[in-house]
């Protein structure tokens, strides 16, 4: 007893203090990881869910994955719902940074402004962009005909390619004030000073941008770009609620794909393997950004 | 960048070009609010028109009514759900937090590095055992199991924001509570969490945003929809009725309401929790 008491005396008091987080996250988080790396061997569907034998069948569901044109054509898509999201969502994000940092009177309420798209539930993003988007109601090809861009509507949501688009825009326009917050907070950190004496050495705009603001700003940037990927790559819900995958799978996620399988067609282990393929990928990524962070922290 | 106050007229210019920026950004939220006020017939006209002709309020009144119109239900199944899952998370984060900046016990990095690892997770990894643990537990299919499932999200993004508002408290405020007779507990109770009052705030917000916005567990884990919460009701009446849009985009504005009102009154709050949240990790 007396043992047990000195043990949780100095730094390990801490435990005490953890412990309930911890047996939680282990119940509600770490055993699902775990259960689901067995479930991905296992033949597990609607028929031997809850009752009946589960057979190990080793690597046989990620063979099958892997040879399934459907979630070939989902890894392709989530790569390049990502990669388009991230580049667009950035660029207009690191533009309205520059344009907030400037100290024009209304710049704080606007910019607080600009966070609405990050609050709201993506069910009701989604929901408003399949609106916008939808061919004949939609505002969408009503601007675009009056601009004379196009002579016919376009079927946004059911025409593979262009559903793609439509959901790229919907996300980047989630992303953008995520994007804008984070680049603000890294611009406001660059002391004043650099500038001042580059105008007085006779630099530009220009050359302040790239000498000064772009290599300071390398942290920030950095960190911004793979939590973005992170976040982009497994996004569920805009894709879900606008077009469930579909139309043919050309909106597939893995996310997507992962739950069509699990809860739409009940194949368990197969849904559980495309699952895991996606969280490896985001874990490799995963630790980059740790690396990326920790390497400041030393604690 | 320049912090050099501006000359009245680029003043004039940076706000009208922002203004115009912000009207293209939050031209959806208006777009949905003025359909949801028109008629069925009126949203259908083309050319569309740009503020409602004809007011029509029927679509928010068939909420409060019965049937498969009433989201009020859901808004409260909503409500409830992300209430829970915001006092889970802040009772658990809050102790976790403390002591991850102030002790250095055995496995507090590995368990720093569990919590940034859960906020990497994808849903789909945890929804099927989840789905057949709340089975097991004779969870499925009601508020709890949405509760629970939403405290996983909430409670690691709480951690590591609230870790780093107690790393900055000074320690020496700590040891007078000490020196006066508190116990750890009792110090931790009655000095640090209200000093570390505005970190708890961002967690218990972004906890209930979470919640809120949650719509994979809501939608998996609960079969009713008299049970569901609204981004799911939401969901289940786009598929029914596709294009009743003056129904739903009314039902989107509602699912909105609280987002709203959390941003009018704690717009500070949401601005650190995306910053802290993110950078320092």
């Amino acid at each position: 007893m007396k043992k047990l008491k000195d043990f949780f005396r100095y730094d390990n008091a801490g435990l005490l203090f953890i412990f309930p987080a911890f047996i939680y996250m282990m119940v509600f988080v770490g055993y699902p990881i775990i259960s689901n790396i067995f479930l991905s061997f296992q033949d597990v569907s609607v028929k031997n869910l809850v009752k009946g034998e589960k057979h190990f069948i080793g690597f046989e569901n990620y063979i099958n994955i892997f040879n399934d044109g459907v979630f070939i054509k989902a890894l392709g898509n989530t790569l390049l719902f990502t990669v388009s999201c991230l580049i667009f969502q950035f660029l207009i994000g690191f533009l309205l940074a520059l344009l907030f940092c400037k100290k024009f009177s209304l710049a704080k309420p606007i910019r607080g402004l600009t966070m609405i798209p990050w609050m709201m539930p993506m069910t009701v993003t989604a929901l408003m962009f399949k609106f916008m988007f939808s061919t004949d109601v939609g505002i969408i090809n009503y601007i675009l005909r009056k601009a004379g861009l196009i002579k016919q509507n376009i079927e946004w949501l059911t025409t593979p390619g262009t559903a793609m688009i439509a959901v790229i825009i919907a996300n980047v326009w989630i992303g953008i004030p995520f994007n804008t917050i984070l680049i603000s907070t890294g611009l406001s950190t660059i002391p004043q000073e650099l500038y001042e004496s580059a105008s007085v050495d006779g630099a530009n705009a220009l050359q302040k941008f790239v000498k000064i603001t772009l290599p300071l700003l390398r942290p920030t940037i950095e960190s911004v770009l793979v939590l973005g990927f992170i976040y982009t790559f497994k996004v569920y819900d805009i894709v879900y609620v606008m077009t469930e995958g579909g139309p043919v799978n050309s909106t597939h996620l893995l996310s997507t794909y992962s739950y069509k399988l699990s809860f739409d067609l009940f194949q368990y282990s197969k849904g559980s393997a495309v699952a895991n393929v996606l969280f490896l990928i985001l874990f490799l990524v995963g630790l980059l950004y740790l690396k990326i962070t920790m390497e400041g922290e030393n604690d | 960048m320049d912090e050099r106050n501006l000359s009245k007229k680029k003043n004039i210019i940076y706000n009208i070009v922002a203004v115009l920026i912000l009207i293209i950004l939050l031209f959806p939220l208006f777009w949905t609010f003025i359909t949801s006020l028109k008629t069925e017939k009126e949203i259908f006209l083309n050319p569309p028109t740009w503020y409602p002709h004809e007011l029509n309020t029927k679509s928010y009144a068939a909420q409060v009514e019965t049937g498969d119109f009433n989201m009020f239900k859901s808004f409260f199944n909503s409500f409830v759900i992300s209430s829970g899952a915001m006092a889970i998370s802040v009772i658990l984060a809050v102790p976790a937090s403390y002591a991850i900046a102030r002790y250095k016990f055995i496995g507090r990095k590995a368990m720093l590095l569990g919590f940034l690892v859960t906020q990497m997770l994808p849903v789909s990894v945890l929804l099927t055992p989840m789905f057949i643990m709340f089975r097991n537990l004779k969870m499925y299919n009601t508020w709890g199991a949405a509760i629970l499932a939403d405290a996983t999200i909430g409670i690691p993004f709480s951690v590591l924001i609230l870790k780093n508002y107690f790393a900055s408290i000074p320690a020496a405020l700590e040891e007078a509570a000490y020196i006066d007779g508190c116990t750890r507990f009792s110090a931790f109770m009655r000095i640090l969490v209200p000093v570390a009052k505005p970190g708890v705030i961002v967690c218990a917000v972004f906890s209930f945003l979470y919640g809120w916005g949650d719509l994979a567990y809501g939608m998996t884990f609960i079969l009713d929809q008299e049970k569901r919460p609204i981004t799911a009701g939401i969901f289940n009446f786009m598929g029914q009725y596709g294009t009743k849009w003056s129904y739903l985009t009314a039902f989107a504005i509602v699912a909105i309401i609280p987002v709203t009102l959390i941003f009018i009154f704690m717009q500070k709050y949401i601005i650190s929790g995306m910053t802290n949240g993110a950078v320092k990790g």
